[in-house]
């Protein structure tokens, strides 16, 4: 009787067969991804690379078995003695030692250099790029661009230096950020700066944005999935596009609003009462130790060097 | 007609004409009334939007009534007693709640912390914690994944992982909001076994649940919800599922369901 009930108010066309709005077979024309496509397959690689990073962090490498507090007040240390360096022959020194270090720690050297280098062109790049020409850094010009009053105007020789300085003094800070990064499994990173005094809270909001995020990824990713799976014949694929980041915006911030309420109660429900408190189980060993002193030594001779060579 | 058992002295829960609304416009409860005894596994059966998830909220006092009244361990459970720190630190160590949404439960950087966290909000040290997780992990068998991130969990992990938290903190009384939802048969089955098994060992369990075919493995007895938010039955699993009139009112089953008995 159900059936019955259930065919009676079935429209007759979901009845019949579809002979489909396109035919099956290929037409030559090809349509490429929209902008929502390329930044949803950029945030699936995020999530690939944040795994095989975790796989990395937990290899025995070097710099893997030091205690991740080391880890992190060594790499203010270099970073200040980086920051105090005025030759690019010191800074070029420091940038190979960040790449033994990654050998020895056992990461992947073609990932690590193109994970250094595949923002410096885009940001420091473009920064330092005016300081190269003429007309911002005076001096000898070493490849003339053009002539205002008879005097040739160019990249000078000091604005290329000061633009080398620049470019290795962000290379080797962040390598060395990348390499703590790489080697440090996030969750114990958090935690080591937890044991160094930033506040708890800090910490926990962090770690919680951290974890939703690739929850919230795939939501969207699922929202546009969907939508995919149901577009037959985009005409304007961006102008849709832009549509449908605004609505999977809104409908994600609902979402999200409801998903924190609940993750509110769920620590509400096991006596959360506003300050948060976290397991530690941290050991510094002999070979910490070592690598502080190692670190300090380090860091006084990049700038002692440093020094030596500008005499 | 009311959740209520005479006769039984140990209560845990006692719920009289509850009433709740959302935004004070959509009711969830329409003058609920019920009682939970020590050692109970009480199953909320009815249809979606209901309100049996609800009163389990209500029941792990993170909402509250907007009429009738809630003692749990004979004490009034409000707003205002759970401001309390030692009536909250009592209250949310004895009543554990595992929700539906796993994703929600589960929300340190790590399973190992995720599962130290009620124990450390609560005040337990850090040594007798760590002790509890570890035996906790190798109970459920989770001791492998202690050091994932909940993103590299399936569905039933974090449910594992979910469960852990709670169970960690040894409550006496453990709520479950669906628990076989959206789990694979072999997660479900486990699942089932391990709350019968926590029954055995004592424990007052309420869940919610559309789970039919496992009703008599985790419940001694079903209150049936309305969809206008009242209770419209209380049995035992036996006299529920034989009640075919009732389950079809009910919206628990359909007309060409076949109910296993």
């Amino acid at each position: 009787m159900g059936g019955t009930v259930q065919a009676s108010r079935t429209p007759d066309w979901l009845l019949r067969g579809e002979p489909g709005l396109c035919r099956c077979g290929p037409a030559g024309i090809r349509r490429k991804g929209s902008f929502v496509e390329k930044t949803l397959t950029g945030g699936a690689d995020l999530l690939r690379q944040v795994m095989f990073s975790e796989e990395i962090a937990g290899r025995p490498g070097l710099l893997q078995r030091l205690d991740p507090r080391l880890k992190a007040v060594s790499l203010v240390v270099l970073l200040v003695a980086v920051g105090l360096v005025h030759h690019v022959g010191t800074l070029v020194a420091c940038y190979a030692l960040t790449l033994l270090l990654a050998t020895a720690s056992r990461l992947p050297l073609a990932f690590f250099i193109k994970r250094v280098w595949l923002f410096i062109p885009i940001f420091s790049g473009i920064v330092v790029l005016p300081a190269t020409l003429s007309i911002v850094t005076p001096g000898e010009v070493v490849l003339p661009l053009w002539h205002w009053h008879g005097a040739p105007q160019g990249f000078t020789a000091q604005g290329l230096t000061s633009a080398a300085l620049v470019i290795s003094r962000v290379a080797t800070s962040v390598s060395l950020v990348v390499l703590l990064t790489l080697t440090t499994p996030w969750t114990r990173l958090l935690a080591a700066l937890r044991a160094l005094g930033v506040p708890r809270i800090f910490i926990l909001i962090i770690g919680m944005a951290y974890r939703y995020v690739f929850l919230l990824l795939g939501v969207v990713t699922e929202m546009y999935e969907a939508r995919k799976a149901r577009t037959v014949r985009a005409r304007r694929n961006d102008r849709a596009a832009r549509g449908f980041v605004a609505a999977s915006a809104g409908a994600l911030f609902g979402r999200a609003g409801h998903l924190s309420e609940e993750v509110h109660l769920a620590m509400v429900a096991r006596g959360y009462r506003g300050s948060p408190r976290t397991l530690h189980a941290f050991r510094l060993r002999a070979a910490d130790a070592v690598a502080a002193v190692v670190v300090l030594a380090a860091a006084v001779t990049i700038y002692g060097g440093d020094v030596l060579v500008g005499r | 007609m009311d959740g209520s058992e005479p006769g039984a002295d140990d209560l845990v829960f006692s719920c009289r004409d509850l009433r709740y609304a959302y935004l004070g416009r959509f009711p969830a409860l329409d003058g609920v009334s019920l009682d939970v005894h020590k050692g109970e596994k009480v199953a909320l059966l009815g249809p979606n939007g209901c309100g049996k998830s609800t009163l389990l909220k209500i029941l792990d006092g993170l909402i509250f009534p907007d009429g009738g009244t809630f003692t749990a361990f004979g004490q009034p459970v409000t707003e205002d007693n759970l401001e309390d720190e030692q009536f909250s630190a009592g209250f949310r160590s004895r009543v554990g709640f595992v929700f539906q949404n796993s994703d929600a439960q589960v929300f340190s950087p790590t399973v190992r912390e995720e599962i130290a966290f009620g124990c450390l909000q609560l005040g337990l040290p850090t040594g007798e914690t760590a002790a509890r997780v570890d035996d906790v992990l190798a109970m459920l068998g989770i001791a492998d994944l202690a050091e994932r991130a909940p993103f590299q969990l399936s569905g039933g992990q974090k449910k594992r992982v979910a469960i852990a938290s709670v169970l960690v903190m040894n409550p006496e009384v453990l709520l479950f909001d669906e628990p076989t939802a959206a789990l694979d048969p072999r997660t479900q089955a486990w699942l089932i076994e391990l709350i019968a098994d926590l029954s055995a060992a004592g424990k007052t369990i309420v869940l919610a649940t559309h789970d039919l075919d496992a009703l008599d493995v985790i419940a001694d007895r079903c209150v049936v919800f309305a969809e206008d938010h009242t209770v419209s039955r209380v049995g035992t699993p036996q006299q529920v599922l034989t009640d075919r009139e009732l389950l079809l009112r009910a919206n628990l089953i359909h007309e060409r369901s076949r109910v296993a008995l």
